[in-house]
């Protein structure tokens, strides 16, 4: 199939766009060498050459671009110079998401990615169908991947076509979960402000100082007193434009479960939706910032491996903002699993933030007084040591805000202060578990576990970890974890797209070989069943 | 640890770290029970071959040979200051590389066992990783020119995790190597799983 024919304007339009902006920044200043008709003229000439070129590229664009739905996989083949064909069995696609600005919805055009986990980047990009066709593709790929999965079971295609048609169309299953009432988005106007800005608000406030003095009538102590005005000030600033933005962003916000997937779809002006197949779902993550966690709100994020580009990483907001027992019912949901009772590190990690901030806090300190040392600034320096107080409560609030749990089927961690997460990782998702030693947590036998799972979102440092438990528990809790990982695989052998343990051990070059393995894997499994009870 | 490890002459100077992880005792008293007849295809905790703790200090004192170098045309060019401060800053250098060299080589120890790989190494810190069999996406082997010379390759080990190519075991003798990869290859198609993502 053909992408939408009004594509190829708009698309030429946004190329053309973006030309104008690199040769008007590459041209700016340049002294006009030709004057009057002639220069007229010339400019004429290049621009209409140039519209030509850029409508007779999208052209070709669009000539060779071909999508196609077969039995199995989605074929796409483009290219205009170099040619290149995919595809991409159904069963592998991760999510599907649309997305249409402003204009686009007034041309009725939508633009369409289909991520896998492999890759660095969206694997079909259609830059742009018709609105309806969006669903279609929408609905069809989720359609066909159910399909797909239920023939492997069944084993027959016409007993799934019949199950298909029996639980009627699409928007029939389809199960309203959450909707966002207009409260919630206030709320989420209200909370969305990222909180660590405000301490950055505040040293970069630091070097206003001196004016900030004098406005006080030359009174550093007055000066003091301004300051968290002017915080203020700016705090709310912030957090009006990251309201405007979240509220945009989000308003309408609709989650449904269709089948064995979530689907959401939000936005004002520009318009998201997108699909999150419960059987891709990697962790589930429960944030709460400070402020969120104050008026008792939080948001809920599914992650997938699949690797978007876009605001969200590898990962989906499920619910951006709702009650706190309203989200944690919405996870179960999506991993049947209660909160459980969180194990806090060891006291000895607590008085490791005490030291840890202190020794920053006196970098600070000496950076302040050396400035004023050395008359690169006026301002006073004490006042960076005044913060000492701070240092305990903040250790404590660092601390406090740490936990791990181990269930029976999920691993569950929580960090960090300004914004608290949560992350519950299923056994039969993980993929490594390493615990590290810093030399400063060696001092202390602490160590940090990481349990890594599958994704793009681990990469910016946000993965499943216990912060600072004993060396020891460290140990016992990777080795935990990486047993309950081969148990609940072997326990997952009815699951349809799972063939582990029932597949044939395939031949190896010596028979010996092979039948040690067998024996091996039979004796791990013996084993870890015995040490569970 | 394992109880075969003992035979590992390799392990002597490492005893140090064997004490260290003895938090794993109470799974290993478990398998001991269980393990007497050790399956093929699993290596005991071993450490690198020693050459390539030659190779780690060889490195060292190239490079800082060649930041001892850059200190002194410094130091003699455009800095009014005297020679001897170059060379301590060499000679500090030599000593830090080699000895993190030294240390790098004794940290390091890998074990296959029966449904993981098992590595520790890390000096300033120290991590110790479990990646079962199950999760293995694909093996690679790979030789460096210098690496060659002392036929030694590196094996990568890939996950489909996001730190999966963080697991890289230096300094195997080639042939071993090349053994490793058929049986990694072997015990991942065994544990053969869908589910990974």
């Amino acid at each position: 199939m053909k992408l939408h024919p009004l594509s190829i304007p708009y698309r030429a339009a946004r190329t053309a766009g973006n030309v104008v902006l690199i040769a008007f920044f590459a041209f700016f200043g340049v002294p006009q060498f030709l004057d009057g008709a002639l220069a007229f003229a010339v400019a004429g000439m290049v621009i209409i050459a140039g519209l030509i070129a850029i409508v007779g590229w999208q052209y070709a664009y669009y000539r060779r671009y071909e999508y196609a739905l077969t039995e199995s996989t989605l074929d796409i083949d483009a290219g205009v110079v170099s040619r290149r064909s995919r595809e991409i069995p159904y069963g592998r696609v991760q999510n599907v998401s649309i997305e249409r600005t402003i204009v686009q919805r007034a041309l009725g055009l939508a633009e369409v990615r289909v991520e896998t986990a492999g890759g660095s980047g969206t694997e079909a990009h259609l830059q742009y169908v018709g609105a309806a066709e969006a669903n279609r593709l929408q609905n069809e790929i989720s359609e066909r991947k159910r399909r797909s999965r239920t023939e492997e079971t069944a084993g027959d295609a016409s007993a799934a076509d019949a199950a298909a048609t029996e639980a009627g169309t699409l928007a029939d299953r389809r199960e309203l979960l959450f909707e966002m009432t207009p409260r919630e988005l206030g709320v989420l106007g209200v909370v969305s402000l990222d909180s660590r800005i405000l301490p950055l608000v505040f040293f970069a406030l630091t070097p206003f100082v001196p004016e900030i003095t004098e406005l006080a009538g030359g009174s550093a102590g007055l000066a003091v007193l301004f300051v968290p005005a002017i915080v203020l000030a700016i705090y709310l600033a912030t957090a009006v434009l990251s309201a405007a933005y979240a509220v945009t962003n989000y308003y309408g916000f609709q989650l449904f479960a269709v089948d064995d997937e979530l689907r959401y779809e939000r936005g004002l002006l520009q318009k998201f939706s997108g699909t999150i197949p419960l059987e891709k779902v990697q962790a589930v993550t429960v944030t709460e910032n400070v402020l969120s966690r104050f008026v008792g709100y939080a948001s809920l994020t599914a992650e997938t491996a699949g690797f978007s580009p876009g605001q969200e990483g590898g990962s989906q907001a499920a619910v951006p903002i709702a009650r706190r027992d309203r989200v944690l019912e919405l996870a179960k949901e999506i991993e049947p699993v209660d909160l459980p009772a969180f194990e806090r590190p060891p006291k000895r990690a607590r008085t490791r933030y005490v030291a840890r901030y202190a020794i920053v806090l006196g970098i600070l300190t000496a950076i302040a007084y050396s400035a004023v040392a050395s008359g690169v600034w006026n301002g006073p320096w004490w006042i960076v040591p005044l913060a000492a107080p701070l240092i305990p409560v903040a250790a404590h609030l660092k601390w406090r805000n740490l936990g791990y749990a181990l269930t029976d089927e999920y691993v569950v961690t929580r960090h960090g202060f300004w914004s608290r997460t949560t992350k519950i990782v299923p056994y039969h998702r993980v993929q490594t578990v390493a615990d590290s030693q810093t030399i400063f947590q060696r001092r202390r036998q602490l160590a940090t576990l990481h349990v890594d799972v599958a994704g793009s979102r681990s990469l910016v440092s946000d993965d499943s970890k216990m912060i600072d438990v004993d060396r020891d528990v460290a140990g016992e809790i990777r080795e935990t974890i990486a047993d309950r990982l081969l148990e609940s695989l072997a326990e997952q052998d009815d699951r349809p797209a799972d063939q582990f343990r029932d597949a044939p051990i395939d031949p190896v070059p010596s028979s010996q070989d092979s039948a040690t393995s067998g024996d091996g894997s039979a004796s791990a499994n013996d084993e870890s069943a015995s040490r569970s009870q | 640890m394992r109880g075969a490890s003992g035979d590992d002459p390799d392990l002597t100077d490492g005893s140090e770290d064997a004490a260290e992880s003895s938090g794993d005792s109470l799974d290993d008293s478990n398998l001991d029970a269980t393990d007497v007849d050790p399956s093929e295809l699993t290596v005991s905790e071993r450490s690198l071959h020693p050459r390539i703790r030659t190779i780690w200090i060889a490195r060292g004192v190239v490079w800082s040979l060649v930041l001892g170098a850059i200190a002194f045309a410094a130091a003699w060019q455009w800095l009014e200051i005297s020679l001897l401060v170059p060379a301590t800053i060499t000679i500090a250098l030599l000593a830090l590389f080699v000895t993190h060299a030294v240390l790098r080589y004794r940290a390091w120890q890998y074990e296959f066992r029966e449904d993981a790989i098992y590595l520790e190494r890390g000096v300033v810190t120290r991590v110790r990783t479990v990646v079962p069999f199950v999760r293995i996406q694909h093996v690679d082997t790979a030789r460096g020119p210098i690496a060659r010379v002392a036929g030694l390759s590196t094996l990568v080990v890939y996950t489909a995790g996001s730190r999966g190519a963080d697991v890289t075991i230096p300094g195997i003798e080639s042939d071993r190597a090349t053994e490793h990869q058929r049986r990694l290859k072997q015990l991942a198609i065994a544990a053969e799983d869908d589910t990974a993502v």
